[in-house]
């Protein structure tokens, strides 16, 4: 099939804008998007569902006599838009005055930068229908062939993509677009334990570009070896012990870290990162970029979602905070200049060796490989967290743990960060290595 | 034909249109083919720094097309109600099957022999914002004026106006309007330079009147003592010990230590640890646990599944027995039963699954004194913030925001922020108390599952867990 590309969602966002100045907005953003998705399940050697669909729709910001609202919006026949932004501009009107509600300063606009990120595969509309359902049937045959496969109960694989475009056009000289692929495919494996549970773990693998997707028998491999790495396991004695953090999962610690570094979270009390910016939070060992302009990764871009020209910003140095991620809003109130309110791909330089070298080096712990609910105080870094991994014993991996859990507090877990790997996780915007760290609570027993 | 709620003309589709897009469903041979159609329109209005300065107005519009071929799935959708992308979805959806084409329906009637279990006096869309912006603004001040360590104040107003309508390829056709409302407020105190947040919400398929003034001050009481609370609350001690779960929210408990797992797809596809167990003892005898989507404006509450089936009460757990699975019409087929009108999807985008309601277990003989009485030394779990479940090891957790230390059968130290963890069957089986209080929560539950969210109610009465994993600090050191 062929793409028509951008033109009518771009006409869209301009009609839009001028319709909304024409009813009585000052300024207006608007965001208008087409994607289609296409889905294929596999379960137990048949399909299970396809889908497929090309959905669209319409976002505003409207600025209206120092007022503000967003609105959004599937509905796009002609006569229902107009009166959307009607109703809009008048929902707007009956709210309070907000002076620090305005667009970003077209300055922040400028200096976009000129380089191909390689987010778009040209050949996107190569993958057929058939393609998909083979390698789904693939995945299982490859699950199923895997050594201990008369413990499977079931096997549920999958191959999905999507093509994506979006245009940006704000009222103060902002317009962008953007074009994206995305490929996905991944195992899901059920086993059966002696005790009657059935565990279940998997393996996936995403890319921007269908020819960068690794081999999906090494994925089913790797999902068949994790589900049958999960059969016996058992919670083990409360203890503070050494924990590695596999690459895979440790996107859900960082997150913690992260999120309060917000300016809504500083403005709003709700951070526990609040004033501590060029203090020590970490060990030496924690480096971290935003760095929005890495070739085919999954957070890369040219411009954030208010349209601020993208740039690399340290976010820790050595273990010091080095910015905070300020929104034009947030910023106004607080006083501090914009940088941008949204993380783009998270980078962990400094490292060394990986997984199996990290163990052999922390002796004895547990590497947690799968987390499983809990939370996190923002205000205070408390976190209390369920998990699952194995026992380490003498470097190496031992017996599977579950139903055990961790607690701590932000502010002294990262002091203890004492290993960081060179295994970035490939298939996130956050790029995660193995993260080692001593003295942690285990609950158990 | 006639409608009297306007469907067709809101969808600007009509009969004809309906059973030619079926008939292209049908096309390739599939079993079963159905048309959900959605229009909703959502408000909210947020207050932040003392002014209610931000609105947001959503519109979703949009049809899904899906065909079912044994217990395999085809789904597509559309925002463009014209003939052209309908029958694109449809043949999509079609293409799951591959055989001769199936007779269109006909004729296609409108089935209105529905519950009525949240009609409205006032509907959404007649409330103008005028009229919420002064509750809001009361809220904040009642939140401020109740204690002065209160340093930040958010509330969110929100309400949705949402119909659907669902014709499928049996010729029935059913419509719902669905509201829904929610009122948040969290709040961020102050004490000794130390800083805590929480809140406390609301949440029906009701109108405007919902907010009575006894509801609004419960709202401001409860997020200022929630949050206050914490500044004299610690940490609990890490390790296994008996817990007992306050009534209320502690249907979080049951949500994920047996609700998902009752989900007869994980069922049928045999990954869930309870296939296999129905007719089998799995708790004790005054266990009863249900699955009800009749509460009265209950947000978990559906006139009919998103499928069109209207929802009942589903007993899971019978005096003890493993009963029912909640089904959608895949499962319920697969398993030969009638379905119980569980299955939901979060919007047109998405194919329905079962799914679960209102969650919570019945009554039963102990008196929530005595079971706080018979606990030496445990945690009593009184407010949640989220939970998680694994369908097939049955290792649950949930997060316990407020609680108290039980020592020598008293609530003494206020306890904060921490995961409890444990194994849904075996901490079925150790459920050994049970009080006659069951309270159904009023907060806005949303649960989650395959990437979407529906609304969800849930309730307990005081119950004792003799056993479980309490994700504390400090021990073992």
């Amino acid at each position: 099939m062929t793409m028509e590309r951008g033109n009518d969602i771009l006409e869209i966002c301009r009609t839009s804008v001028k319709l909304a100045k024409h009813h009585g907005a000052q300024e207006v953003a608007a965001d208008a998007y087409r994607v289609r998705e296409v889905s294929v399940s596999w379960r137990d050697g048949k399909l299970e569902k396809i889908t497929e669909a090309t959905t669209r729709g319409l976002g505003m910001a409207l600025y209206v006599d120092g007022r503000y609202s967003v609105a959004s919006t599937s509905d796009l026949r002609p006569g229902a838009l107009e009166t959307f932004i009607i109703d809009a501009i008048a929902l707007g009107r009956t709210l309070a005055p907000d002076p620090f509600r305005v667009l970003p300063d077209p300055s922040l606009y400028a200096d976009r930068p000129q380089v191909d990120l390689q987010l778009e595969d040209a050949d996107y509309d190569q993958v057929k229908p058939e393609q998909r359902r083979r390698i789904s049937r693939e995945l299982e045959e490859g699950v199923r062939g895997e050594r201990g496969s008369d413990a499977i109960l079931s096997v549920s694989t999958g191959f999905s993509d999507s093509w994506g475009e979006s245009v940006k056009v704000a009222s103060n000289g902002f317009e962008g677009m953007r074009y994206g692929t995305s490929y996905w495919v991944g195992a899901e494996v059920s086993v059966k334990d002696a005790d009657g549970r059935r565990p279940e773990d998997g393996a996936y693998a995403g890319a921007r570009f269908y020819g960068a997707l690794p081999d999906h028998h090494a994925i089913a491999r790797d999902a068949a070896r994790r589900a049958h790495g999960r059969l016996g396991a058992r919670k083990v004695g409360t203890a503070v012990l050494p924990m590695a953090l596999e690459n895979r999962v440790a996107g859900r610690m960082v997150g913690a870290l992260i999120g309060p570094l917000s300016a809504s979270s500083l403005q709003q009390k709700r951070s526990f990162l609040e004033g501590k910016l060029g203090t020590k939070i970490g060990s030496d060992k924690l480096n971290i970029i935003d760095d929005p302009l890495i070739p085919r990764a999954f957070g890369s871009r040219l411009f954030d979602g208010e349209g601020i020209s993208a740039r690399r910003m340290p976010v820790f140095e050595g273990g010091v905070l080095k910015t905070f991620y300020v929104d034009t809003y947030y910023g106004k109130k607080l006083g501090m200049a914009p940088t941008t309110g949204r993380a783009s791909n998270l980078v962990f330089p400094g490292g060394a060796g990986d997984q199996k070298s990290l163990l052999a080096d922390m002796k004895e712990g547990i590497l947690v490989t799968g987390f499983l609910g809990g939370n996190t105080n923002a205000s205070t870094g408390d976190f209390s967290l369920g998990v699952q991994g194995f026992m380490v014993r003498g470097g190496q991996i031992a017996e599977p743990i579950s139903e055990m859990n961790i607690a701590g507090n932000q502010m002294e877990i990262w002091q203890r960060l004492v290993g960081v790997g060179a295994d970035p996780y490939p298939y996130s915007a956050m790029m995660t290595p193995t993260l080692v760290f001593d003295g942690v609570q285990f609950a158990g027993l | 034909m006639s409608s009297t709620i306007g469907y067709f003309t809101r969808f600007g589709v009509d009969e004809q249109l309906v059973a030619r897009t079926l008939a292209i469903a049908l096309s390739r041979g599939g079993d079963y083919a159905d048309l959900f159609f959605q229009h909703q329109v959502s408000t909210s209005l947020s207050l932040e720094d003392g002014e209610v300065n931000r609105a947001y107005s959503g519109v979703e519009l949009g049809v899904g097309v899906r065909v079912v071929k044994g217990d395999q799935t085809g789904y597509g959708y559309t925002e463009e109600l014209t003939p052209e992308a309908l029958g694109r979805a449809a043949e999509t959806a079609a293409a799951i099957a591959d055989g001769p084409a199936r007779p269109r329906p006909e004729p296609i009637s409108i089935d209105r022999n529905l519950p009525h279990r949240y009609d409205l006096r006032t509907p959404w869309d007649t409330v103008r914002p005028e009229q919420k912006l002064p509750l809001i603004n009361r809220l904040n001040e009642a939140a401020f004026r109740a204690d002065a360590r209160i340093k930040k104040v958010n509330v969110q107003f929100a309400d949705t106006h949402g119909a659907i309508m669902i014709a499928d390829s049996t010729g029935r056709i059913v419509e719902d309007l669905q509201p829904m409302t929610r009122l948040f407020l969290s709040c961020v105190a102050e004490q000794n330079g130390q800083r805590e947040q929480n809140g406390y919400n609301i949440a029906a398929r009701d109108g405007f009147d919902f907010y009575t003034d006894e509801r609004l001050d419960r709202v401001v009481r409860e997020a200022v003592a929630r949050t206050t609370i914490l500044f004299d609350s610690i940490v609990p001690e890490a390790g296994e010990m008996p817990i007992v779960m306050a009534a209320g929210s502690s249907g979080i408990l049951l949500h994920e230590a047996i609700g998902h797992g009752m989900e007869a797809d994980f069922n049928r596809k045999n990954t869930s640890i309870y296939a296999d167990k129905i007719g089998k003892p799995i708790a004790k005898s005054f266990v009863t646990i249900v699955d009800d989507g009749t509460g009265k404006h209950q947000r978990g509450a559906i006139n009919v599944d998103d499928e069109g089936v209207v929802a009942g009460k589903t007993v899971l757990v019978d005096r003890g027995v493993l009963a029912t699975y909640l089904h959608d019409t895949i499962s319920a087929k697969h398993y030969g039963v009638e379905p119980t009108g569980n299955g939901r999807r979060e919007s047109y985008r998405h194919a329905p699954l079962p799914r679960m309601r209102s969650t919570y277990m019945e009554n039963g003989p102990h008196k929530a004194g005595e079971i706080i009485a018979s606990v030496k030394k445990g945690i009593y779990c009184q407010n949640f913030t989220n939970g998680q479940v694994q369908i097939g090891a049955g290792d649950f957790t949930f997060y316990v925001k407020n609680g108290y230390m039980i020592e020598d059968g008293k609530l003494t130290q206020p306890v904060k922020d921490v995961n409890i963890i444990g194994n849904g069957p075996k901490v079925l089986e150790l459920v050994d108390m049970v009080a006659d209080d069951l309270t159904i929560d009023e907060g806005g539950w949303t649960c989650g599952k395959d990437g979407q969210s529906v609304p969800v109610s849930q309730g307990m009465p005081t119950v004792r867990v003799a056993n479980i994993t309490v994700g504390g600090r400090g021990k073992g050191a």
